[in-house]
């Protein structure tokens, strides 16, 4: 009985290996939310009708760690699968780097239809194109329009018409992204830059330490201790999230946030729906704002068997139509500029024409391959200059010399 | 031809040997081959952007260099002493309480083991609903008792964040050891405590000489599994304060996780290497001890 049970095992789970193995010519890896795994189906799928290719998709997790340990795994072991991945901006300098990103070869023509800062800043390795943009995000300004009738000018005028209202202590104002991960790394930057500085690596030497950086880093820290005008909490859990739900729910008359949130509030139900703007984030007084770009950029393996149907896949994603249905259904913002004066896409929804100006003008994060080593030192002393357990100067100090050891470190 | 088998079967050692065979292969494919390749591999410069170099000790000299590496050790250490510390006294309590005639004792028995069974991600994510500045548990219940006047921001301090962390996985893993304390106490028979109570024994002599001694082995069990796995500690710190505030509460293996997501394979190694050490240091020590204290009897 027991031996005819396990022949019985033995065949059926054959049986079933046989139908997993469905063949495919290239594969395809891609996370998400259900929602948003379903619409890479629906593409996918149409490709393959159109082409002839046949495509695997590998569901990855959400969560953007845990997707990016899905690729350095087989890439690190040269393994032919995936052949096409979408990989956060922030790795693409690793990427690179390790030789693991095959040239995307298209045409001067195709390249024109992209935001010519983001493919130059992130997508360009040794001057070869190396990944395109599929969605882009960058910093924005949240505002609540019924109370404030003009987005500020300057940081400066910011915490004045908290101030004036009376937003200060209990009453959050502004809220921000300050807890120790690399989306603080992404507001110091705009801060930063906002103030003339930013994080600069020029010949294996990092030039962190600079007056505007500390400048803008008090000016940080003083939002929270000095102004009070941002909660005691920013620099130990406010994440996107977090900023996002707080802006809806205390009262908050300024938020810095990705695109995404306004999705949400446009929702119905939201307590802010109708009443939010949006803005470019603002300079220091006299100088002009600035943008982190973020967002995630399709790639194809350079160990792929078959890199021509790969970069055809890449094209289709990539393509006016896909890239439209994108922002029209799913609410994300495309990687090609000329979707944003779409028609359709206007109509259907108007603050594009607001992201294209600030994605024209967002600013990358270093391009490095150690960039992951280099945010976290960053991360650690800018919370702590936060936390005003250091002063600016001492953080930034400590930072630059941490960053210059990494970099000496991996020296050739 | 069958007479020689058998011979050899049963020539000393043979037969023990063939029957532990399946397992010393299981565990040389498990911890012997990965352990050694981690110590190989932390010799060279495995980075995925440079080209890959023998090193020897360079890894580990880089380590020693970053002030990162050793804040994060010496964290990783007091955490894994302090919280150890707490969880072995609040279990070895509560195992002693399960162990007393009370009514409702197998409900108790069980329930006590639910923050044990409770994934660390999501324990993680009610303690952070707990310690919340804005909506957390802990200020909404003092402000509203009048304890306090204005909320805390309990993982904005350096000593707040750490003690957050040492509650909270205290809170999850003293149960375990209670329940394989309360699995020591269960071999003492009752005979053993009538006899000391006739001689006169009181409830604290009675723990000193008859409970300790028989639960000892099972405290160093208990003591070494707690200790090897506070010293890993990981995802209670991701998901509650992402190492900060300031950096202060990295952990060893969130320091090995960051070197591997870098692609500096080479000095993740290092890393788990120097962890490995630690660990089995220490579980020499209590086993060392273990037997001191055998010998003592």
């Amino acid at each position: 009985m027991k031996l005819k049970m396990f022949i019985l095992f033995s065949v059926l789970s054959l049986l079933f290996a046989g139908c997993a193995r469905e063949k495919h010519d290239i594969s395809f890896n891609v996370g998400g939310a259900p929602a948003e795994i379903s619409v890479w189906q629906e593409v996918v799928r149409e490709f393959t009708d159109t082409t002839g290719i046949r495509v695997k998709i590998n569901i990855q997790p959400t969560d953007s760690d845990l997707r990016r340990q899905g690729l350095v795994l087989p890439l690190a072991a040269k393994r032919a699968e995936p052949d096409v991945f979408l990989m956060d901006i922030a790795w693409i300098g690793q990427f690179a780097a390790s030789g693991w990103l095959a040239p995307v070869e298209i045409s001067d023509k195709a390249r024109a239809a992209f935001f010519r800062g983001v493919i130059e800043t992130a997508d360009t390795y040794d001057n070869r194109l190396i990944g395109l943009p599929v969605y882009i995000d960058g910093g924005l300004l949240y505002y609540r329009k019924d109370i404030v009738k003009k987005p500020p000018d300057s940081w400066e005028e910011l915490v004045r018409i908290c101030v004036e209202n009376g937003r200060q202590g209990e009453n959050p104002c502004f809220v921000w992204q300050g807890a120790q991960y690399e989306g603080l790394v992404c507001n110091f930057l705009e801060f930063a830059l906002a103030n003339g500085g930013g994080i600069i690596i020029e010949g294996n030497r990092a030039d962190i330490n600079t007056a505007e950086n500390r400048e803008a880093l008090r000016f940080m820290a003083g939002l929270i201790h000095k102004h009070k005008v941002s909660p005691p909490d920013t620099y130990t859990s406010m994440r996107e999230e977090e900023s996002r739900i707080a802006f809806e729910e205390s009262g908050a008359l300024f938020q810095r946030n990705w695109p995404y949130a306004w999705g949400i509030y446009s929702q119905e139900g939201s307590p802010v729906k109708g009443k939010t703007g949006i803005a470019p984030l603002p300079g220091f007084k006299g100088k002009k704002g600035a943008s982190t770009l973020g967002g995630w950029h399709i790639g194809i393996s350079a160990f792929s068997k078959n890199k021509e149907a790969a970069l055809r896949l890449v094209e289709h994603i990539t393509s006016y139509d896909v890239q439209k249905r994108f922002a029209i259904k799913m609410g994300w913002n495309p990687g090609r500029e000329d979707v944003y004066d779409d028609k359709d896409v206007l109509e259907a929804s108007p603050h594009f024409k607001q992201l294209k100006e600030v994605f024209v003008n967002a600013s990358a994060r270093p391009n490095v391959p150690y960039y992951t080593r280099l945010s976290s030192v960053l991360q650690k002393h800018l919370n702590a200059a936060l936390m005003m357990k250091t002063g600016a100067e001492e953080a930034l100090e400590a930072a630059e010399k941490e960053i210059n050891a990494i970099i000496r470190e991996y020296e050739k | 031809m069958r007479n020689k088998a058998a011979a050899f079967l049963s020539r000393p050692g043979v037969a023990p040997f063939l029957f532990l065979s399946p397992l010393i292969a299981l565990i040389g494919c498990l911890i012997l081959i990965p352990v050694t390749g981690a110590v190989v591999n932390s010799l060279f410069r495995d980075v995925t952007f440079l080209p890959q170099k023998f090193v020897f000790f360079g890894n580990y000299i880089s380590l020693f260099s970053d002030s990162g590496f050793t804040r994060a050790a010496v964290f990783t250490l007091f955490f894994t002493i302090v919280s150890v510390f707490t969880e072995m006294g609040l279990g070895i309590l509560l195992a002693l309480l399960l162990n007393e005639k009370l009514p409702g004792r197998g409900f108790l028995r069980v329930a006590v083991l639910i923050p044990w069974a409770i994934p660390v991600a999501v324990s993680g994510r009610v303690w952070e609903l707990i310690y919340n500045f804005n909506y957390g548990f802990a200020n909404s219940f003092l402000l509203k008792t009048g304890l306090m006047n204005s909320p805390v921001n309990w993982l904005g301090t350096e000593a707040g964040a750490f003690l957050a962390l040492v509650l909270a996985d205290a809170w999850k893993t003293a149960p375990f050891v209670a329940i394989i304390v309360l699995a020591g106490l269960q071999t003492i028979p009752d005979e053993l405590y009538e006899q000391a109570s006739i001689d006169g024994a009181g409830i604290f002599q009675k723990f000193v000489y008859i409970t300790l001694p028989v639960i000892s082995p099972v405290i160093i069990v208990a003591l070494l599994f707690r200790t090897i796995d506070a010293l890993r500690v990981f995802d209670i710190i991701f998901v509650l304060t992402g190492g900060g505030p300031g950096g202060s509460t990295a952990s060893l293996s969130m320091f090995a996780y960051e070197r591997f997501l870098s692609g500096d394979f080479g000095g993740g190694s290092a890393v788990s290497v120097i962890l490995f050490l630690m660990a089995m240091s220490l579980s020499l020590i209590y086993l060392k001890a273990a037997k001191l204290s055998e010998a003592l009897k």
